[in-house]
């Protein structure tokens, strides 16, 4: 193969970066297409302030993601950056569509990485469209800003580790964290012990963290969970009751807490718009939504497209730079500057780190799966699709119809039709039809050209 | 296995209003089976039912017969104007026009009988006119349909200015084909495929159609994804994929082919447009739920559904110039469907000479929102043995077979 272009890797996280320090130790140039105005992922975000300290991780991520950067500074030279650039869609069949800082360009690709990361999963529950009720990314995004303070009496609700360190960075900061509600039962817990040791300093890490949230008095309820927020123009008042294994509410019980702000946090979504519009083959999975069909290179179902990162499945940081140096070396394998042998050596190593990293995270994964009590949470008139105002009761309505699928659904009810191409709602939508017990071709919301609007004022003069 | 009377292969426009006539108006035992391929044009369609505008070159076939028109200049090496109309044979007028007059009754009845809206829309079409040569252009239409004279309004400039005020004051006029009309497309085939559904046509989803079952000249039944269907009659309603079909149940090839149309859809907005819109660069509707789609372009790339920026940035560029209110909006979405195109451009339906149990209701080519409605009803009328309410001569897939 000739080295005409360099590689292009859209997302400069850690996956994204990773790949391109790697591929810069064979030589191999690349160039980063990042939408931020500086690369590093969500996970370093922060507009104004030196982002390379990173008080919200553990020491062993810290350190990971400063080994990264040392690689990435000394590839500098092999690697291209395009910073404050979106990719719109394919354009044609071997070029993609770029909005640089407001002007169109096409880039031309031989290899391409899709290290687009993840978007955080929305549960539809009755006020969730409220001023105050945020997603737990959007909270942390508030933290890690430096300059705003996501509430002054908060309450946190979801499942999983997200809780209590968010819960510890927010104490932080200075919020009164009034109570964390963690769906699932300390039991359930307690039977990942085994797959949690697999991390064993993370562990302890989040057990510091329990530590810290009981030493300051904020109070963690396992088994309990979120029914409804209120409040006349923002929120005011949140309703936890305690939930059974099912995560069905016990109303009978429930709490009201005065709050001013709510995290929500039941998990991310892949982020496989780009990739499922240049034909990747995804499956559904139940922790991560769509995600790509790729072989133990990272390879997917389309000749030299590669996905790494959060946005071919879950695994968080660490996992996501061994997957972008998996996805590194298969390229330099297939430019020849390393033998099938030394390839399969040098990612043998690599496979191993994030094989240990992946029954960790399942442990975690298994405690928290979504459980259908999540479903009752939205209310007839609860919207579920912002952008075109449907709502649960609509989608009931088609599917008593006989609706069997997404497509069908949106062409029903118009969910996923609108400018966010169904991130918002498709998650919901999609655990309604299994409910249902339509479980085989259910289909995805298929994202569409182009991935975020374009001015047609763009157009007008452009030939 | 499963035994039916019908099998309609297709659940686009076509293979759906076939279901929901004969579900209507006959007995049969009826199954529609379908796969959603990219491409699908009904999904794609713009959802225009612009009996006179298709009939004489406009709306989805503009762009098609300015390249037509471009083409037989270079070919002829002289300079002959760009824009000419390009009008189809009278059979075809007849078969739109009498389709087109069947949907404020269907409208009515798929809403009362089975509580679809498939949103229609009286909006006429309307021919904008920028220069003296668009002037000739539409003089030379009016004067190629005399006997549709009623159906045609000549606006200038202010009466334009007055029902569309958004257009650019730059037009000097406009030409009103009253007749013509919208739909929302995907709602029509929904609505189609429901009342079908409630009238108890079995439904068979995401299944292709992997083979067709023959014994000599006889289609018995279809191999599919989802097991075998054994029928008395195969409908092949399977859009620019029909060819691939015939050929398995005759043997025979047939012309049809996809040509690709890309479509460019804008935000939300309220409503600036009181009616369709046609000018020499595009088509411009806007839809029930705000949106206004732009469309389209004619390539034939085979399967290709692609967008590309250049022809993008033409449809847009051929709105904003229409439309100058464009400019404060975005591109919500642009996508590309297949056609199901044939030479002459009319559709192939009916019976195969020498072929039993098998019925052809493709190659829609651009009108298969507009005519999937006499399409149903010719259908239904050769299952049931009736004398068809249109002659079909001219639309027998005998006319691309040798002999």
């Amino acid at each position: 193969m000739s080295d005409l272009y360099p590689v292009i890797i859209v997302g400069g996280g850690p996956a994204g970066t990773a790949a391109a320090a790697q591929l810069g130790k064979f030589g191999i140039e690349s160039e980063i297409i990042e939408e931020a105005s500086k690369i590093g992922g969500v996970i370093y975000r922060g507009p104004l302030r030196n982002t390379a300290t990173l008080p919200h991780l553990d020491d062993n991520l810290k350190r990971s993601m400063a080994a990264l950067q040392t690689r990435y500074e000394n590839q500098r030279a092999n690697i291209k950056l395009k910073l404050n650039t979106r990719v719109l869609g394919p354009e044609g069949k071997s070029k993609l569509l770029l909005n640089n800082d407001e002007v169109l360009n096409t880039i031309d690709y031989q290899e391409l990485i899709l290290a687009t990361g993840c978007h955080e999963r929305s549960v539809p529950f009755a006020g969730w469209q409220l001023p105050g009720v945020m997603l737990m990314g959007g909270v942390q995004l508030q933290i890690k800003s430096g300059l705003v303070k996501p509430g002054n009496r908060m309450a946190l609700v979801g499942t999983g580790p997200l809780l209590p360190l968010v819960a510890c960075q927010l104490h932080k900061s200075g919020v009164e964290v009034v109570g964390v509600y963690e769906a699932s039962q300390f039991s359930k817990l307690a039977r990942e012990a085994v797959a949690l040791l697999n991390k064993p300093k993370l562990t302890l890490s989040g057990l510091s963290m329990m530590g810290y949230l009981k030493k300051h008095n904020i109070p963690f309820h396992y088994g309990w969970g979120v029914v409804k927020a209120k409040g006349e123009q923002k929120l005011s008042q949140l309703v936890v009751a305690p939930y059974n294994e099912q995560w069905q509410a016990d109303t009978q019980k429930s709490k009201t807490i005065d709050v001013d702000s709510v995290g929500v946090g039941y998990g991310f979504v892949a982020r496989s718009q780009l990739a499922m519009l240049l034909g990747v083959e995804h499956s559904y999975s139940n922790v991560s939504g769509n995600v790509p069909e790729l072989d133990k290179w990272q390879h997917s179902s389309v000749n030299n497209v590669y996905v790494a990162g959060d946005s071919s499945g879950l695994l968080g940081a660490d996992a996501a730079i061994c997957e972008g140096q998996i996805a590194a070396l298969r390229i330099a394998q297939n430019r020849g500057k390393l033998t099938a042998q030394q390839a399969t050596q040098q990612a043998s190593k690599i496979i191993k780190k994030l094989d240990r990293i992946k029954r960790f995270r399942y442990g975690f994964d298994r405690f928290s799966t979504r459980q259908v009590g999540l479903m009752d949470l939205a209310e007839v008139d609860t919207i579920v699709c912002r952008c075109e105002q449907t709502t649960r009761g609509q989608i009931d309505i088609a599917i008593a119809q006989g609706v069997k699928d997404i497509t069908s659904l949106k062409m029903r009810t118009r969910i996923g039709m609108g400018d966010c191409q169904g991130k918002t709602c498709s998650s919901y939508a999609i655990d309604r039809l299994h409910q249902a017990g339509c479980t085989e071709n259910v289909g995805v919301i298929k994202p569409r050209f182009p991935l975020d609007p374009i001015p047609f004022a763009m157009l007008e003069e452009h030939v | 296995m499963k035994k039916f009377d019908i099998v309609i292969a297709g659940g686009g426009v076509i293979g759906a209003a076939c279901a929901y006539f004969l579900s209507r108006d006959t007995d049969l035992k009826i199954a529609l089976i379908d796969i959603k391929k990219p491409g699908n044009a009904s999904r794609a369609s713009a959802g225009g039912l612009w009996a006179i505008g298709e009939s004489v070159g406009l709306g989805c076939g503009v762009i098609f017969f300015k390249t037509l028109s471009k083409l037989q200049s270079e070919a002829n090496g002289k300079e002959i104007p760009v824009m000419r109309p390009h009008q189809l044979p009278d059979c075809f007028f007849e078969f739109a026009l009498t389709s087109n007059d069947m949907y404020p009754a269907l409208h009515q009845e798929m809403l009362e009988r089975h509580g679809v809206d498939f949103k229609f829309e009286r909006t006429g079409l309307k021919f904008i006119m920028y220069n003296e040569d668009d002037r000739i252009y539409a003089d030379q239409i009016t004067s190629g349909i005399p006997h549709l004279a009623d159906q045609i309004r000549w606006l200038d400039a202010e009466q334009l200015k007055k029902e569309e005020p958004y257009i650019t004051p730059d037009a000097i006029g406009a030409i009103d084909f009253i007749c013509d009309h919208q739909v929302n497309p995907y709602r029509l085939v929904d609505a189609y495929t429901e009342s079908a559904r409630q009238n108890g046509v079995e439904l068979v989803l995401n299944t292709e159609v992997t083979s067709v079952i023959r014994e000599g000249s006889r289609v018995m039944g279809v191999e599919t994804t989802s097991g075998t269907f054994q029928c008395n009659t195969l409908i092949n309603a399977a859009g620019a994929w029909a060819d691939e079909l015939f050929h398995q149940a005759t043997g025979y090839n047939m012309p049809v082919y996809p040509v690709k149309g890309q479509i460019v859809l804008s935000e939300r907005m309220p409503k600036i447009l009181n009616g369709c819109i046609s000018t020499s660069d595009c088509y411009i509707a806007q839809k029930d739920n705000g949106e206004i789609l732009i469309g389209s372009t004619t390539e034939e790339k085979g399967f290709d559904t692609t967008n590309t920026l250049d022809k993008i940035t033409e449809l847009s560029q051929g709105a904003m110039k229409c439309l100058p209110i464009l400019k404060e909006s975005n591109i919500k979405r642009c996508w590309a469907g297949l056609r199901p195109g044939t030479p002459d451009e009319l559709p192939i339906l009916g019976e195969v000479p020498g072929v039993e149990g098998y019925l052809n209701a493709c190659g829609h080519f651009r009108t298969g929102i507009l005519t999937s409605a006499i399409t149903g009803q010719l259908i239904t009328e050769l299952v049931t043995g009736q004398p068809t309410s249109l002659d079909l001569t001219p639309f027998s897939v005998a006319r691309f077979l040798e002999g």
